[in-house]
């Protein structure tokens, strides 16, 4: 963010730059009165009149360093809390379900992977993202939003979600019939607020526009492409809005 | 590498101009070398915790000065196949012969395995002055050239610098296992941020993916929407790095999921596929994988720096009766790396090896004492030694010393600064000015020493 | 949202003066017409939300992620968004709490990297386990201690039947040589007994203990007290109700004796050695044969050396098992704890010389968490006489600590730790080794404890007086050692602080060292002054300019001479020897580059980026908050949060100004 302050050099600089070629005579003038030891005359103090704005000149104040990634151990702490509150343990048991390590393996594989340091070894922790990191928060983000669509969207309960205060993420109900552009921007809000933190109508304007072409995109092609899915194409589409909050720069970054 | 006459009449007026200077040339060794740069591979292991160098690469096998030489008192010696009993002066114990291979001048301690029927192939550089013997400062020291600075690392990695130059478009610029890689700098390319792991296993477990929800097309779909939010994002940001280097690596996570080398870091697999490491060594029987690993993605293109570790070298107590073996060991490991390499195709250069264009640094934190201390062990200290195994370095050479009496680097050269020894950030700077990079774009201290580099 | 209040936005857009002058109508029109709507849907409206920025709710976010160890939840936005919502009460209410703590603990943590790479091997409470082949054919285990003596010449200091017995020369972390042969019953009644140990039984000090573990019998078991499954089953796989021991290892005495066997001579080089083994039996050392008969503590490694009628006490608690004749595995307990050991990331299979090792580290941190949980002052990080033990670090500390000494050390008239820095006294009693999730306060671990300088974790990290001296310049001072372009030229000059090229360092780091010369290297053993005076009379150099024998282990010939020596590691400063680390603590606190160290490394982690010269003034007045608040890393933390440098932490916004309003 940059500011303005005013320059208000001007008027005086003029000023100071009219003085010097009688400022010799000024002082010479000062020191002989003082060797004729009168007392220094004393110049009464007049207010000037009020400086008047001359020009605008931008200062740079904006903070001198970029983004820093989220330490390892809060988006620990905030997957856990989007898995319903579950300890590390009980998180692996409920992302690998009953389908071995098809979505998670366990947290032990993951841990270099998402930059924890190891005191043991004295390796410092990560600062910075790299591919393998981002697969890695792929790989949770996907397990987290299948299970999470699974549990809060019915997927599992044929289509019967649970109560609403049961549910951490898809924190709303699925309209019937096709989402329109209004009703995808008032639950993506809900999903935008629970990942990134601040209302999706404050974000760059073509987020939620972006974001509702992708649910459409999958939702429309879903059935085609996937038949064996698990997911019908609107849990699809909700799990891919998901998986882009979840893996969203806004997410990592702070 | 193959030098045309061409190549070789550029380096020479390069090499003309910059004595004339006083300085390497580097406009015109890049430019010289910016094509034969191609193809070219990288492997860096770092030896944890300080190698005894009087084991291997400055042998010494005379009670002489401070210097108590390893005996059967202290070195479990069974296992070296390169350990001939000699007297130890008077004491009664046996300490080694030194190690001389055939064809050459050049002498080694048991330690250095293998590589003794390799040594034309080898470089190794003796006296390098450290002036640190804390862990953490002289494994930085020998891997980036500068000492940290308050804990803070202040230089990328030699691994980091390469990947810079060389890698950006590799699908793994630098995969570093437990290697002290660091990105540091606001002029680097953050697709060559290291990937650094704990063994190249998690790699695959991290890169699968299940298709019971969704499938690869409808992933991909999202990292591709997510790589144009960062890329919006960077074009609002006051300071853009970190999210355009985000974009980036979406798109290279796009391309590594697209490349189905699962089996790549599969250790299982890699295992399978290269039998020749010996996976079952005491020391250096885990780190052998990654070794393997180096092969295999260098063989599919798909990284340019692999960067390992290979510990226990900090041998203060009565451990150090194994710090031999585990020098065997890992020379070894060496040794059998270069003897794949060598049997392994180019994966773009017709014709050529691998080793042709691999390039191998091995270094470590510093070296030990040339005393035995009251728990039968070596402590650290000040000097160290390095191993290169790279066809643009003059091979069957050593540069650099160290005194009689306590292992000290000695002058070897007169550098900018004045006489003095070579240090690590001479010995990075070297490596840099090898492929034509200029060394001052990474490092702030170190000279090309062009005598080890072949001409 | 109104729909229309976009179109008030625009009405009222700063580039309209006529808009200007009206935009304060069009608001008090808006409010008079849509105040009756609002109210009437008052019940049924969620609360007002405050008009906050992006640059609000990534504040917010920041805030969370560094007080909550997380990001917000949809209610904490909520709440946020009230417009009553208090930030600076906020900020008050979180700078307390586990998330709290952790933060700062993490912090010192990436400092000090207080977790081991390194197993604890103690000769003296280390067991192996080794199978014999039983009367009818069957394996058994058989456990042992290394070195254990045995008035039995054929078995003295090696396991306790001979190779003749077993038919195999038994030793602990090498390959058997032999064939196995079947052990009569008389032999193994004989030298052997039946044990109900520790491990086992949570009664294990009762007559006849009942409480076998995995049983009911066992009431409220310690869901992480997890013994490998090598350690409940014998070799068949069935259940173990007792275990094996060699007798000697068996005895439940507190004090024992010197032995002397008589044996001061060694046999020929081609002699016929008793029961077959393979290197003769232990010649008696000067100090038996002047002592023999003296009591010695049998937790002691002096009583693993002389004394044949020591073990590992009763239900062998002085002693740690592991299920094989190399060490072995012992217990289940995680390899990463990033969240606290209360949310452990796996549950593994460990060795048995991992396992103090662990402890040690989480009783380091809960030291760090407690320091930050109930806001003490900072400086106890290296004054505090505290601790937190639970079961493992209580038998730890009790006895375990103890088999370090005495061995060198003897010869100066020490046979046990005499001013150990935990005096085992303070260990609570009624800590089981079984209690591992149970944790008791220790106020005080007695005089010699500063912080976590002397704690086992520390101490063992930074296993030299160097490593430990230079910690504290790096970790609390904020200082580096670092020799630029130093050219270290032969030289026979020991003293390090003078000698050409070392002395830019060393001259500092001497000193420093010399706090930690009575806390012996890779060890926590002290030496008390009155037994191990910085300058020794009684040790000398001889004719040769050698020290000889013990006193070479702890007396530095390079300053010493015909007339005495110098304790190691202390020639840099003799009065910081005798001060040990409580005066190191004592006067690295009273640096001033102690507060502003703290202060950097809590600003700079919070601030997400080093300080700079820029951040002076900044760093200045957050020096002086946290020291007026008496050294308090919640008024440090909350005035780094309230500042403006927080604020703006990575606020990489470029949008005009406008702050992200709609």
């Amino acid at each position: 963010m940059t500011g303005r302050r005013s320059q208000e050099g001007g008027k005086a600089g003029r000023g100071i730059g009219c003085i010097p070629s009688r400022l010799p005579a000024f002082l010479f003038i000062l020191i002989l009165s003082g060797c004729a030891s009168r007392p220094p005359a004393r110049v009464p103090a007049v207010p000037g009149p009020p400086l008047a704005l001359r020009g605008v000149q931008a200062e740079d104040s904006a903070p001198k360093q970029d983004l820093r990634l989220v330490p390892p151990e809060v988006y620990m702490r905030t997957y856990l809390q989007l898995f319903g509150g579950l300890a590390p343990l009980e998180a692996q048991r409920r992302a690998r379900g009953k389908d071995g390590s098809a979505l998670f393996d366990r947290w032990d594989d993951y841990v270099s992977a998402l930059g924890f340091p190891d005191y043991r070894l004295d390796i410092p922790r990560q600062t910075q993202t790299n591919a393998l990191m981002v697969a890695t928060f792929e790989r949770l983000g996907v397990a987290l939003c299948d299970r999470a669509v699974e549990h809060d969207l019915g997927a599992t309960r044929g289509g019967r979600p649970p109560p609403m205060d049961q549910r951490v993420i898809f924190a709303f109900d699925l309209p019937r019939g096709a989402v329109d552009q209004n009703a995808f921007a008032e639950r993506f809000d809900v999903l935008h607020r629970t990942f990134l933190g601040y209302p999706a109508p404050l974000a760059p304007p073509e987020r939620t526009a972006r974001f509702y072409a992708l649910y459409r995109d999958i939702v429309a092609g879903h059935r085609k492409a996937d038949p064996r899915s698990r997911f019908t194409p609107e849990q699809a589409g909700w799990a891919a809005v998901c998986y882009g909050l979840v893996r969203h720069p806004e997410f990592h970054l702070y | 590498m193959t030098t045309t006459r061409r190549t070789f009449l550029r380096l020479v007026s390069a090499g003309a101009a910059a004595a004339f200077a006083g300085l390497p040339s580097f406009d015109a060794m890049a430019a010289a070398t910016a094509g034969s740069n191609e193809g070219e591979f990288f492997v860096f292991v770092i030896a944890l915790g300080g190698w005894d160098v009087t084991l291997w690469a400055d042998p010494r096998n005379e009670a002489r000065g401070i210097i108590h030489p390893a005996s059967t008192e202290n070195t479990d010696t069974a296992p070296l196949k390169r350990w001939v009993d000699a007297p130890l002066g008077d004491t009664g114990l046996k300490t080694f012969e030194l190690v001389r291979p055939r064809g050459s001048s050049l002498v080694f301690g048991p330690g250095i395995g293998d590589l003794a029927d390799m040594v034309d192939r080898i470089t190794v550089v003796n006296g390098l002055e450290m002036n640190t013997v804390a862990h953490p400062d002289g494994q930085v020291f020998s891997t980036t050239g500068r000492h940290p600075q308050g804990g803070r690392v202040a230089a990328s990695s030699i691994d980091t610098m390469i990947s810079n130059e060389l890698g950006r478009e590799q699908l793994f610029p630098t995969v570093s296992v437990r290697f002290p890689s660091s990105y540091v700098g606001d002029d680097l390319d953050r697709r060559v941020v290291p990937l650094a792991v704990d063994d190249v296993g998690s790699i695959s477990r991290t890169l699968a993916r299940a298709q019971m929800y969704d499938s690869d097309a409808e992933r991909d779909r999202v990292t591709a929407m997510l790589s144009e939010e960062a890329r919006d994002l960077a074009k609002r940001a006051t300071y853009p790095d970190v999210l355009e280097g985000l974009a980036l690596q979406y798109d290279g996570l796009r391309k590594m999921l697209g490349s189905n080398l699962q089996e790549v870091f599969s250790a299982g697999g890699l295992r399978k596929a290269h039998p020749e490491f010996d996976y079952k060594a005491r020391f250096a029987g885990g780190p052998a994988v990654n070794a393997a690993f180096a092969v295999e993605a260098m063989k599919r293109n798909v990284v340019r720096c692999v960067s390992f570790a290979i510990g226990g070298f900090d041998t203060h107590a009565n451990n150090y009766r194994g710090q031999a073996q585990l020098q065997q060991e890992t020379f070894d490991l060496v040794a059998s790396l270069v003897r794949t390499l060598d049997a392994t195709a180019h994966p773009t250069r017709r014709g050529a090896k691998l080793s042709d264009h691999a390039h191998i640094l091995v270094v470590s934190d510093f070296c030990r004492t040339p005393q035995i201390n009251l728990g039968m062990g070596r402590d650290h200290y000040p000097n160290n030694s390095a191993l290169i195994v790279s066809p643009r370095f003059k091979a069957n050479f050593v540069y650099g010393r160290t005194d009689a009496d306590q292992l000290l680097p000695q002058p070897v050269r007169k550098f900018v600064d004045g006489e003095r020894a070579i240090a690590p950030p001479d010995l990075l700077a070297t490596f840099l000015g090898a492929f034509g990079i200029d060394p001052r774009k990474y490092m702030r201290d170190g000279e090309v020493v062009p005598e080890l580099l072949r001409a | 949202m109104i729909r229309g209040s976009s179109v008030f936005v625009s009405a009222l857009s700063p580039r309209s003066s006529v808009r200007r002058r009206i935009a304060p109508l069009f608001a008090l029109l808006a409010a008079v017409l849509l105040a009756p709507l609002l109210a009437l849907d008052a019940d049924s409206a969620p609360p007002p939300r405050a008009a906050r920025t992006v640059d609000d709710y990534r504040h917010f976010r920041t805030a969370a992620i560094d007080l909550l160890g997380r990001m917000p939840t949809r209610q904490e936005i909520a709440a946020f968004e009230r417009p009553d919502f208090d930030f600076d009460a906020w900020i008050d209410a979180h700078t307390t709490g586990p998330a709290y703590v952790e933060r700062l603990t993490r912090i010192y943590m990436d400092v000090l990297r207080l977790e081991p790479n390194l197993n604890f091997t103690n000769a003296t409470s280390q067991l192996y386990r080794h199978e014999v082949l039983g009367p009818d054919g069957k394996s058994l285990w058989i456990y042992y201690r290394e070195n254990q003596r045995r008035e039995r010449p054929e078995t003295d200091g090696e396991f306790c039947l001979s190779p003749d017995e077993t038919g195999v020369v038994i030793r602990a972390r090498q390959p058997d040589e032999g064939t196995p042969r079947r052990v009569t019953k008389k032999l193994l009644d004989e030298y052997t007994v039946l044990v109900e140990p520790w491990w086992l039984y949570r009664d294990y000090r009762a007559p006849k203990p009942q409480q076998l573990f995995g049983t009911d019998a066992w009431k409220d078991p310690d869901p992480e007290y997890e013994p490998v499954e090598g350690l409940l089953a014998d070799p068949d796989g069935k259940r173990v109700t007792a275990v094996r021991v060699c007798r000697e290892e068996a005895q439940t005495r507190d004090v024992g004796h010197v032995y002397a066997s008589g044996r001061v001579k060694a046999p020929p080089k081609d002699a016929k050695l008793p029961g077959g083994r393979v290197r003769p039996p232990p010649l008696d050392r000067p100090y038996a044969t002047q002592h023999q008969g003296q009591e010695v503590a049998c937790d002691t490694k002096t009583a693993l050396d002389y004394a044949p009628d020591c073990g590992c006490g009763v239900g062998l608690d002085r002693c740690i098992p592991g299920d094989s004749n190399s060490g072995g595995n012992a217990f289940y307990f995680p390899n990463h704890v990033p969240l606290g050991s209360a949310y452990p990331l796996d549950d593994a299979r460990q060795p048995q010389q991992r396992w103090f090792p662990y402890w040690w580290s989480r009783e380091a941190v809960r030291f760090l968490d407690d320091l930050f949980a109930e806001d003490r002052d900072f400086r106890e990080i290296l004054t505090g006489k505290q601790t937190f033990v639970n079961g493992p670090l209580a038998q730890f500390y009790r006895t375990i600590q103890r088999g370090h000494c005495c061995g060198p050390e003897a010869s100066f008239g020490m046979l046990e730790e005499s001013a150990p820095l935990f005096d085992p006294r303070n260990v609570p009693a009624d800590l089981e080794p079984q209690d591992v999730s149970t944790w008791k306060a220790v106020p005080d671990r007695g005089p010699h404890a500063a912080g976590i300088l002397t704690m086992p974790m520390f101490l063992e990290k930074y296993a030299s007086a160097r490593a430990r001296g230079a910690a504290l310049y790096n970790d609390f001072l904020c200082k580096s050692f670092i020799a630029h372009d130093q050219q270290l030229t032969p030289s026979t000059e020991p003293n390090l602080m003078v000698r050409p090229g070392c002395k830019t360092c060393h001259a500092t780091l001497e000193p420093l060292a010399a706090y930690f010369a009575r806390v012996e290297p890779a060890n926590f053993v002290f030496l008390p002054q009155e037994r191990f005076p910085v300058r020794s009379t009684r040790c000398r150099l001889d004719a040769k300019g050698r020290l000889r024998g013990a006193c070479n282990a702890l007396y530095d010939a390079a300053f010493s001479d015909a007339k005495g020596a110098t304790l190691r590691s202390a020639y840099g400063s003799p009065e910081h020897a005798d001060e040990t680390p409580v005066g190191a603590a004592r006067d690295i606190v009273a640096a001033p580059e102690f507060a502003q160290c703290a202060v950097q490394r809590v600003t700079s982690s919070f601030l997400g980026r080093p300080t700079t010269p820029d951040d002076e003034a900044l760093l200045t007045s957050l020096t002086s908050t946290f020291v007026r608040s008496g050294y308090r890393m919640r008024a440090l933390v909350r005035a780094v949060m309230r500042s403006d440098a927080y604020r703006k932490s990575n606020d990489d916004a470029s949008d005009g100004g406008t702050g992200g309003r709609p």
